[in-house]
C-alpha cells in the first residue's frame, strides 16, 4: 500500500506561520469537560531519573578530547581606566594555551551601549579585563595572577540616588539616566487624587537581588574545521546561536548551540554573556575545545541581577473602596550597562491590575557603577507588586475593608491600556475564589498573640504582562516505522519540565501513550527557531504548535487506517496507540500496524504557532496568601504557610506546575526576608559575591506551599488553553508576607528584605512611640 | 589558590617544630581552605594535624571533660555526655554551620577560625586586620559588626562554641616550642593588637591539644539569632549557665572576642528573674558601654532580649 502524505501542510509550512491556520482553527475542542488521557496528568519528568542519578549531561559536564579550562580576570575597581595590560608572563606559564585581552583588538561590541568587548573604560567591579585557557582551572587561576594590569581609578558612584546628583561622576556620557523617563497617563490622575476620600502614599525600596542559579553561566566551545559547536547553559539556544553568529561574523550554518539540561537561569541566561564568547575566542586561538564556567564570584558580579528600585506610590479611593487614582514614579538601578532581554516593567502592574480611570506612571533607569541588571523572573512585576500590594493593604486597613474584598471591589476584566477584554476575564476572580477556598481567607482567625509571638495573615494579587506566548514555533513530528514518534522542536528545557509537558501534548494530540513519544529539543541544528524561554513563554508558544503537528499526524494515521480497514476515517479514533472505531466495530489495529503497512515509507507532520488574537489581551493572573509568625522580642520571622492560586490557563501537568509554584514562592520568600546584594558605597565593592553572605532561603525557611489549582482553560489564548506559569508564583509572595507581618504586628515595612536589623529597629520604634 | 606542599604530621610535637610563618596547620580545612581560595592566606605548606597523635573525641576526666582538638562539631552535637552535662555546648555545636561542615569542622579549628567580616573576606580590601591601615567596616556596611569596641577591628568572633566555652570556664591545652601548657580560655582569646593582628594569644607554632571543661553545667542554654533559620553566623548569641556558683552570661557576635557580662552575672544573683523591670535595669547597665556602629544598633536590643530569654528559660 502507498499513501500520499497531505502536501498542504508540509510544503507550505516552512517558516510560514499562517499555513497551519486552517488546521488550528478546528482545534477548539479542548474545552472544560474534554476527556484527556495524558494532558493534565501529573506525569513525572522524562529526564527525572537521569537527573537524580547524576547521569544527565549539563553544560558543565561536557568533556571533549583535549579540552581546556577558561577563567576570567575582572576589574577590582568600580570605575577605572585601563592604562595597560601585559599578559606575557601568563602566556609563558606552562599549561596556558591562550590569553585574550584588549591587546587582541577584537572588533566586537557589547551591551546596548556598544562598548568594546575588552574596553579600556571599566565601569563596575567584575568588568571583564582578560580571559585565559589552560590545561586546568588551577593553572588558569595561576595565569590570571600573572597578568599585569595598570588601572587608573576614576570617580565612581554605586548608589542610585547619588547617581542622579548634579555632581555625580558620569558613567557614560550624560547624566546617568539610561533614557528619557517613560511616562504613561490615562484619565486625569491629579483630579482623581483630588476627588478621593482617602489617599495612601509611601516610598518603597526594593533591593538588588541575584538569580543564584545552581549552575553558573558558562559554555564549552569547540571548533571543528570552520564550524563552531557551543554547549551552553542558556534559556535560548537560538538566541545564543544568533548572537554568536553576529558577534563572530559567522554564517548561521556554521554555528551550532546545544543544551540538553540546565541548572537554572531565572532570566539571567536569556542573552549572550561575555564568557561564552570568550570560550569561542579562546578555543579558536588555542585550537582546542575550551570550557569556561564562571565561579560564584563572577556569577554574582557580572551576569545580571534584579535591579533595585525606588517607587513612590500614591493611591486615592472613595470611602466605598473604589480606586479614584493610582500614581507611581520609579527609578530603576540599571547598573553600568543596559543588557538585552525582557525589560523590567515596573509600571505595568499599576496600569493593569485594578479598575481605575486615572492612572499615571513614570519610570526611568539609572546607571550606577555596579554589575548590569538583567531580567529576573517577572522583571519589574516582582518589585512593583510589593509596592502596589502593600499600598492596597494599607488602603484596606484604613478603610476597614477586608483586603480580598477591596480587590474584588476594584476588579477589572479588561485591559485598560489597550481597551479590550482580557482573554480570560474571570481569571483573577477565579484565583480569588480558589485562594479563599484553599487558604480559608474568609474564615481566617483574627491576628493572634502568644507570648512574644504574633501571628497574622496577608495576601496579594497580580497579573503578568507576559505568559501569552508568541510565534514563531515550528514543530516537526516523525512517526517511526514502529509507531513511535519523535517530536522535534527548537526550544529548550531550562529545568521547568518543557520536555515532559510538550511530550504530553504530542501524545494526547496523536493518540499515543507517553512511552511512544520522544521529545527533542535544545539543539539549533535540529529544531526550528523557537523563542527564548523567558516571560513564561515556552508552553504557550510551543504547545499549540506541538498540538497542531500532532493533530495533523493523527489525521494522516487515521486516513491510512481507514484505507486499511476499508472504512471512513471519520469513524475512527486513536486511543493509546490503538485504532478504535467510534461505531463499535472492532477490528484490532494499532498505530504500529499502520506504520508496518506503510513501511518503508513513514508519516510526518508539521505544526506551527499562529499569531495571537488582536481583539483580546492574553494575561495570566494570580493571588497568594501567607500566614506568618513574628517574634516581637527577637525579630524572628517565620512563614507558617503559603497558598498560591495562579491562573495559567489549563494545567497541562499538575506535578510540574506544582514545582513552579514551590520554586517561585521560595524565591519570593528569599526576596522578602533574606536576599540582598550588598555594596559598600564608599569604596564601591560588592561585599557578598558568594553564597555565604548572599543568603538564599534554606529548606528550613520554607513552609508548606500549597498550589491551589485554578485550571481555567483559556481557549482565547491558544488551542491548548494553556498560558505561562513560570514567573507567576514569585510575583505576589513578598507583598503577601509583608502584609501578614503588618497584620501580626502593625508594622508596615517599605524596604526589602525584612531582616532582623530592620524588624528590630521597627519594633523598637513602635515600642518607643507606645511608651 | 597558590600551589602548596602538604605533609601529614606524625605528632603534635613534630607539627609544632616544623611550623614556620610560611606554613599553616590544617585540621578540617573548612576555614583555612576558604581563606586560601580567596588568597587571603597563601601558605607554602600545610601541616595536617589529623594524622598527629592529638586527642580526639570526648572523655570524662576527674570530674570534668576533655574534648580532643580534632573532635568534630558533629561529635559534640551527638555526644550524650555533652547533651546531658553541658547542654550549652551541645546546642552551640548543633546550631553552627551545616551538617556537612559540622562533620568536618574541628573544635580547635572552630575557636581559631578567622573573622567572616565581608571586608576581610574580600581579597581586594587591605584592611587593618590584614595588616593595612584602616577599617572600612567602621564607616561602611557594618550590620554584622561589633557593638563593643575592643580594637581598631570591628569584626566579631563568629564561633558558636567560643561563648559556650567561655561561659564554661574552659581551659585550653597547648603544645608549643617549650612543651605543653594549659591556659584559661579567657587568656586564649584576646582582641587583636597593633602587633598581633589576630583574635587569640597563641604563638605561631602552638598546637591546640584539647579543651578541658572543669565542671558540669547541666542547667545551661545557648541561643543564637540568625538571618536565616539555619546556616548563618550568629548576629548575636548568648551562652548562659545557672549553677550553685551563680550565673554565667557570655555573648557571641558582638565583639572581637566573646564578651562575658560579669557585672550582670553578679547582679543576677540578687535579682528576681521574673522581675522584668529590675532585669531591664541590669541590662541597661551591662550595655552602657556598648558603642554600636551606624547599622548595627539592633544588636543591642537583640542581645538584651536573648539574654532575657535565656534567663527566663533557666529560671523556670
Ligand atoms: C559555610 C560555613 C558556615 C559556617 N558556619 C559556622 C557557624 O554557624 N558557627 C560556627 O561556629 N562556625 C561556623 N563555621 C566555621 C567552622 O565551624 C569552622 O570553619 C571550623 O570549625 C574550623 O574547623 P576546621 O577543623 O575545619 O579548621 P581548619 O580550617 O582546618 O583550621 C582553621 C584554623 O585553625 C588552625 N588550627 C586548626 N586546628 C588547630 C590546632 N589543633 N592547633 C592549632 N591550630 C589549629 C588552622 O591552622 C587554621 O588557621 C562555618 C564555616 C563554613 C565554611
Ligand atoms: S572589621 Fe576588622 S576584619 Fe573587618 S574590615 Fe575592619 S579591620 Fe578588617
Amino acid at each position: 500500500m502507498t499513501i500520499k502524505t497531505p502536501e498542504i501542510e508540509s510544503s507550505k509550512n516552512d517558516g510560514d506561520i499562517e499555513l497551519s491556520l486552517p488546521l488550528q482553527q478546528d482545534l477548539t475542542d479542548w474545552q472544560t469537560g474534554h476527556e484527556f488521557t495524558v494532558v493534565g496528568k501529573p506525569h513525572s519528568r522524562l529526564e527525572g531519573a537521569e537527573k537524580v542519578t547524576g547521569r544527565a549531561q549539563y553544560s558543565a559536564d561536557v568533556r571533549l578530547s583535549g579540552q581546556l579550562y577558561g577563567a576570567v580576570l575582572r576589574c577590582p575597581h568600580p570605575h577605572a581606566k585601563l592604562i595597560s595590560i601585559d599578559t606575557s608572563e601568563a602566556e609563558a606559564l606552562p599549561g596556558v594555551h591562550a590569553v585574550i585581552s584588549q591587546n587582541d583588538q577584537f572588533d566586537i561590541d557589547w551591551y546596548s551601549e556598544e562598548a568594546p568587548l575588552f574596553s579600556d573604560q571599566l565601569r563596575f567591579v567584575g568588568d571583564e579585563v582578560a580571559a585565559v585557557a589552560a590545561v586546568s582551572t588551577e593553572v588558569a587561576a595561576d595565569a590570571l595572577r600573572l597578568i599585569k594590569v595598570n588601572y587608573e581609578p576614576l570617580p565612581f558612584v554605586t548608589d542610585m540616588d547619588q547617581a542622579l546628583a548634579d555632581d555625580a561622576p558620569a558613567i557614560h556620557d550624560g547624566d546617568n539616566r539610561v533614557e528619557e523617563d517613560s511616562e504613561y497617563e490615562r484619565g486625569d490622575c491629579a483630579a482623581g487624587l483630588q476627588q478621593a476620600d482617602i489617599t495612601v502614599e509611601n516610598e518603597y525600596r526594593t533591593q538588588t537581588a541575584l538569580h543564584t542559579a545552581l549552575e553558573a553561566h558558562g559554555a564549552t566551545a569547540h571548533w571543528s574545521g570552520d564550524e563552531l559547536i557551543v554547549y551552553e547553559s542558556t534559556q535560548g539556544v537560538h538566541a545564543i546561536h544568533g548572537l554568536l553568529c553576529e558577534k563572530l561574523g559567522l554564517p548561521m550554518n556554521k554555528v551550532r548551540v546545544i543544551e540538553q539540561h540546565m541548572g537554572g537561569g531565572f532570566g539571567a541566561k536569556q542573552t549572550l554573556w561575555k564568557p561564552t564568547l570568550f570560550a569561542a575566542l579562546l578555543s579558536r586561538k588555542a585550537g582546542r575545545p575550551v570550557q569556561l564556567l564562571l565561579d560564584r564570584e563572577g556569577e554574582n558580579l557580572a551576569t545580571g541581577n534584579r535591579n533595585s528600585t525606588l517607587q513612590q506610590v500614591k493611591l486615592g479611593a472613595s470611602n466605598d473602596g473604589k480606586l479614584t487614582a493610582i500614581k507611581m514614579t520609579c527609578r530603576i538601578n540599571a547598573g553600568a550597562y543596559a543588557t538585552a532581554g525582557e525589560a523590567s516593567n515596573v509600571a505595568g502592574i499599576f496600569q493593569h491590575l485594578y479598575h481605575c480611570e486615572n492612572v499615571k506612571t513614570s519610570q526611568v533607569r539609572v546607571y550606577t557603577n555596579t554589575g548590569p541588571a538583567v531580567a529576573f523572573r517577572a522583571p519589574g512585576y516582582v518589585e512593583a507588586c510589593f509596592a502596589l500590594e502593600s499600598a492596597m493593604d494599607e488602603l484596606a486597613h484604613k478603610l476597614e475593608i477586608d483586603p480580598l474584598e477591596l480587590r474584588r471591589i476594584n476588579y477589572t476584566g479588561r485591559d485598560q491600556t489597550g481597551d479590550k477584554p482580557w482573554s480570560s476575564p474571570d481569571g483573577l476572580k477565579t484565583c480569588y475564589e480558589r485562594l479563599d477556598e484553599e487558604f480559608g481567607w474568609s474564615q481566617r482567625k483574627a491576628p493572634s498573640s502568644e507570648g512574644s509571638i504574633r501571628r497574622g495573615y496577608g495576601l496579594a494579587a497580580h497579573e503578568w504582562m507576559a505568559g501569552m506566548g508568541n510565534p514563531p514555533a515550528a514543530v516537526f513530528i516523525k512517526l517511526n516505522t514502529d509507531g513511535s514518534a519523535d517530536v522535534v522542536t527548537g526550544t529548550q528545557d531550562i529545568g521547568t519540565g518543557t520536555r515532559t509537558v510538550l511530550a504530553q501534548v504530542a501524545a494526547e494530540a496523536i493518540g499515543l501513550p507517553m512511552e511512544s513519544v520522544r521529545l527533542l529539543l535544545g539543539d539549533t541544528a535540529i529544531g526550528g527557531v523557537a523563542p527564548v524561554s523567558q516571560g513564561s513563554f515556552t508552553v504557550p508558544t510551543l504547545a499549540p504548535a506541538v498540538r497542531g503537528a500532532g493533530e495533523n499526524l493523527r489525521r494522516q494515521i487515521l486516513e491510512a487506517a481507514a484505507l486499511l480497514l476499508e472504512t471512513d476515517a471519520t469513524t475512527l479514533e486513536i486511543k493509546d496507540g490503538e485504532i478504535v472505531s467510534t461505531e463499535g466495530k472492532h477490528k484490532s489495529l494499532t498505530v504500529a500496524d499502520v506504520c508496518d503497512e506503510l513501511a518503508p515509507q513513514s508519516l510526518q507532520a508539521h505544526g506551527s504557532r499562529r499569531a495571537n488574537p488582536t481583539d483580546t489581551t492574553i494575561r495570566p493572573f494570580g493571588a497568594l496568601a501567607a500566614e506568618v509568625a513574628v517574634d516581637t522580642q527577637t525579630g524572628e520571622i517565620t512563614v507558617i504557610r503559603i497558598v498560591n492560586a495562579p491562573d495559567c490557563g489549563r494545567i497541562l501537568n499538575s506535578k510540574t506546575a506544582n514545582s513552579q509554584v514551590i520554586g517561585g514562592v521560595t524565591q519570593g520568600i528569599g526576596f522578602a526576608l533574606t536576599e540582598e546584594r550588598m555594596v559598600d558605597h564608599n569604596i564601591g565593592l560588592v561585599l557578598n559575591a558568594d553564597l555565604e553572605e548572599y543568603k538564599i532561603p534554606t529548606v528550613a525557611d520554607i513552609p508548606t506551599i500549597t498550589h491551589a489549582e485554578v485550571n481555567l482553560p483559556d481557549l482565547n489564548a491558544n488551542n491548548t488553553g494553556a498560558k505561562g506559569l513560570g514567573e507567576l508564583p514569585l510575583i505576589p509572595a513578598a507583598p503577601a508576607i509583608l502584609n501578614a507581618i503588618f497584620d501580626a504586628t502593625g508594622l508596615r515595612f517599605t524596604q526589602l528584605p525584612i531582616n532582623r536589623a530592620r524588624v528590630l529597629a521597627a519594633l523598637q520604634a513602635q515600642q518607643e512611640t507606645a511608651e | 589558590m597558590k600551589a602548596f606542599s602538604y605533609s601529614p604530621a606524625p605528632t603534635a610535637a613534630e607539627a609544632s617544630n616544623e611550623k614556620d610563618s610560611r606554613a599553616e596547620f590544617f585540621a578540617g580545612g573548612t576555614d583555612l581552605l576558604t581563606r586560601m581560595k580567596l588568597n587571603i592566606v597563601s601558605p607554602d605548606a600545610l601541616i595536617d594535624l589529623k594524622s598527629a597523635d592529638l586527642p580526639n573525641g570526648v572523655s570524662e576526666q576527674n570530674g570534668g571533660l576533655t574534648i580532643g582538638a580534632l573532635t568534630t562539631l558533629r561529635d559534640i552535637e551527638q555526644s550524650e555526655l555533652i547533651a546531658e552535662k553541658f547542654p550549652v555546648l551541645a546546642q552551640a555545636a548543633a546550631l553552627a554551620a551545616t551538617p556537612q561542615i559540622r562533620n568536618r569542622a574541628t573544635v580547635a579549628g572552630n575557636l581559631l577560625q578567622r573573622p567572616r567580616c565581608w571586608y576581610y573576606r574580600n581579597r581586594h580590601v587591605d584592611c587593618w586586620l590584614k595588616g593595612g591601615s584602616d577599617c572600612p567596616a567602621a564607616t561602611g556596611q557594618n550590620q554584622q559588626h561589633a557593638i563593643f569596641d575592643q580594637s581598631p577591628c570591628k569584626a566579631v568572633h563568629t564561633s558558636d562554641l567560643a561563648p559556650a566555652l567561655v561561659a564554661l570556664n574552659a581551659r585550653v591545652k597547648v603544645r608549643g616550642a617549650d612543651g605543653e601548657r594549659e591556659l584559661s580560655i579567657e587568656d586564649f582569646f584576646a582582641p587583636p593588637t597593633e602587633d598581633r593582628r589576630r583574635e587569640t594569644t597563641l604563638a605561631d607554632d602552638d598546637v591546640v591539644l584539647s579543651i578541658e571543661l572543669p565542671s558540669d553545667a547541666s542547667h545551661s542554654v545557648y541561643l543564637k539569632a540568625m538571618d536565616r533559620k539555619v546556616w548563618a553566623f550568629a548576629l548575636v548569641s548568648v551562652a548562659a549557665i545557672k549553677s550553685a556558683e551563680g550565673w554565667a552570661v557570655v555573648l557571641g557576635g558582638v565583639a572581637n572576642n566573646p564578651v562575658r557580662l560579669g557585672p550582670l552575672e553578679k547582679a543576677l544573683e540578687n535579682t528576681d528573674a521574673s522581675d522584668h523591670n529590675a532585669l531591664d535595669k541590669q541590662h541597661d547597665k551591662a550595655f552602657a558601654d556598648a558603642e554600636p556602629l551606624e547599622h548595627n544598633g539592633y544588636k543591642v536590643t537583640l542581645a538584651k532580649r536573648l539574654i532575657r530569654r535565656a534567663i527566663e528559660q533557666l529560671s523556670d
